[in-house]
């Protein structure tokens, strides 16, 4: 939809739906902009001017660093690197797993093609909660407990994106592989020096659901590595929020921290994102 | 598709190597799959029917289905996923479609809405409980209003609605993302198209968005569900399955018989049964999927 051929009739149709629009955005910010508030203010200020309702619900009165002193200096920092840690480590080889398989379903032609994509995808979309139980034991029996492998190897396979880049292969012309193939290419080559460099939005879009999902997981992390050097942040942050004096204080200040690297990378890669599902997963 | 054509057409032993050289690319992802997926499902699967002896019986099956808690626990959880799938897939095709029109600055306000997704399910209870709470800033509001406090977490009756709130709240603005994508795809010639002919706003939605959205709106059909049927964080640091078992999602059953009780084949059992629903939904989804290629 691009400037130009939107009219002022139409101009004027939008500014009017922008009101439906922000009320919307509000209520999606509100917990975050609370959280945000909060975390700047004095433990003791934050339930003090809950009820009844004044300025200073949403306003701190006064503003302190003293959450993220707190948080910092305990074992916050460590669990917030694990799970940068974990999270890099599981969209990288996730990435290479998904765009591998993803290649080998939409370029090659084998029997029972089409079964072992649906059985890849389906398979995938049981999410491990479902069989963390079983799985966990298993982990421990290997020794893979407390290590950054049990933590990992979980989250690499994904259905949903083996799904979107599969769709995005398939859209890309099999005269260029051909081509390259008669020049003597292995097909390594035509996936590394063809496939993946026409793919990069849609790498970006699996990318961002291998690193929301990992970012996100709390039951894995909480079964497999319940040692305290192996916490991930989500498990640091549930752990202040489970003593017996809570410091709500530095709960938000860890919220923010946890949130703000996905937030730098939603901001930077929305467009993207948004793009490469528009260019990928949906063609029929 | 011409790549299957020209490969059928070579020899048998050529048909044969591109299937070798596809195994070697797709290898990762199957053992991935066989190892972190079927393994433990089958490992699952044995251990319901194991019982505490080591023989094959289906006493703990008999077990759960006598076992009023478990027999709860399926109620709310096919409650919960009742409500929230159509409730968060109908908010996020709204709101897909409004943000794909001529709104100023409209990749921002998807942007805010899609922000939840980066604040990690356990910290958003966290942040939920605290707006929650009895004297929290909703219900300060509500009574600054003049309308009566809502017993949040704390009621029966309210308690699984929250927990819909919370879930609602980063999921709406996810599968809007996918949305977003998919109305993007379709040709706008279509609704010029429509518009010279005449048809309103609500004409181009059901004419054109509608049939143009079928493949991602079923897709984000089967991935929503299954994300809901395994809801678990906010029900864990909120309720714990309470108030009166009003929230004890089939997860925070499992969890529970698992590690608190250390109740191994009971939670195995749910497992298999969880699994199983999530397999035949899966299922019955994926069917209406059109062209599955």
């Amino acid at each position: 939809m691009t400037l130009d051929v939107s009219t002022a009739r139409e101009r004027r149709y939008g500014r009017w739906l922008l009101l439906a629009v922000l009320p919307i955005v509000a209520v999606s910010l509100l917990p975050l902009f609370y959280t945000f508030i909060s975390s700047f203010r004095p433990g003791s200020e934050i339930f003090q001017y809950l009820s009844p309702l004044s300025v200073h619900t949403f306003w701190p009165k006064e503003l302190t660093l003293e959450n993220y002193a707190t948080l910092l200096s305990g074992t916050f920092l460590p669990a917030l690197l694990n799970s940068v840690i974990v999270t890099t480590v599981t969209v990288v080889i996730g990435l290479t797993v998904a765009s591998l398989a993803a290649f080998g379903l939409a370029v090659f032609d084998f029997p029972l093609k089409n079964a072992l994509f649906v059985a890849l995808v389906l398979s995938f979309l049981i999410p491990f909660e479902a069989v963390a139980i079983p799985l966990s034991s298993m982990f421990r029996d290997l020794g893979l407990a407390n290590t950054y492998a049990g933590l990992i190897l979980p989250g690499i396979g994904n259905g949903l994106a083996i799904f979107l880049l599969r769709q995005f292969f398939l859209g890309i012309p099999p005269s260029l592989s051909e081509a390259a193939r008669i020049d003597g290419a292995s097909w390594l080559r035509v996936f590394w020096t063809i496939y993946l460099p026409l793919s990069r939005p849609s790498l970006v879009g699996a990318g961002l659901i291998l690193f929301v999902f990992q970012w996100q997981s709390f039951l894995w992390p909480l079964i497999i590595a319940p040692s305290p050097t192996m916490k991930v942040a989500p498990i640091a942050i549930a752990d202040l929020a489970g003593e017996a004096e809570i410091d709500f204080g530095a709960m938000f200040a860890g919220a923010l921290l946890t949130a703000a690297l996905p937030l730098i990378l939603l901001l930077v890669f929305q467009r993207q994102f948004t793009n490469s599902l528009a260019s990928s997963g949906t063609k029929e | 598709m011409s790549v299957t054509r020209t490969v059928t057409s070579r020899s048998r032993t050529r048909t044969r190597r591109s299937a070798l050289t596809a195994l070697a690319f797709l290898a990762p992802a199957v053992v991935g799959v066989v190892l972190l997926r079927l393994w433990p499902a089958v490992e699952a699967l044995v251990g319901s029917f194991t019982s505490r002896s080591g023989d094959v019986s289906f006493g703990t099956f008999e077990r759960l289905f006598s076992d009023p808690t478990f027999i709860g626990s399926l109620k709310v959880t096919l409650l919960f996923s009742v409500v929230i799938n159509p409730l968060q897939i109908a908010l996020a095709l709204l709101l897909a479609v409004l943000l794909t029109q001529t709104v100023p600055l409209v990749g921002l306000w998807r942007t805010f809405i899609l922000l939840p997704v980066a604040v990690p399910q356990i910290v958003s209870a966290i942040i939920w409980g605290v707006l929650f709470r009895p004297d929290g800033p909703f219900n300060s509001v509500l009574v600054a209003l003049g309308l009566p406090a809502v017993p949040w977490l704390t009621s029966p009756d309210m308690a699984l609605w929250s927990i819909v709130i919370i879930c609602s709240w980063v999921g709406v603005g996810y599968w809007m993302t996918f949305l977003v994508a998919g109305i993007k795809d379709i040709p706008e010639t279509l609704y010029e198209a429509a518009q010279l002919d005449g048809a309103g706003p609500w004409r181009r939605f059901t004419n054109i968005t509608l049939p143009g959205l079928r493949r991602p709106l079923l897709f984000v059909l089967v991935a929503d569900t299954v994300a809901n049927f395994l809801v678990f964080a906010p029900v864990r640091q909120l309720t714990r399955g309470g108030p009166e078992g009003s929230t004890n999602l089939i997860m925070n059953t499992i969890f529970e018989r698992a590690y608190q009780i250390g109740d191994l084949p009971a939670a195995s059992a749910a497992t298999t049964i969880l699994v199983l629903i999530v397999v035949v939904v899966v299922g019955i989804q994926f069917r209406l999927l059109p062209g599955k290629d």
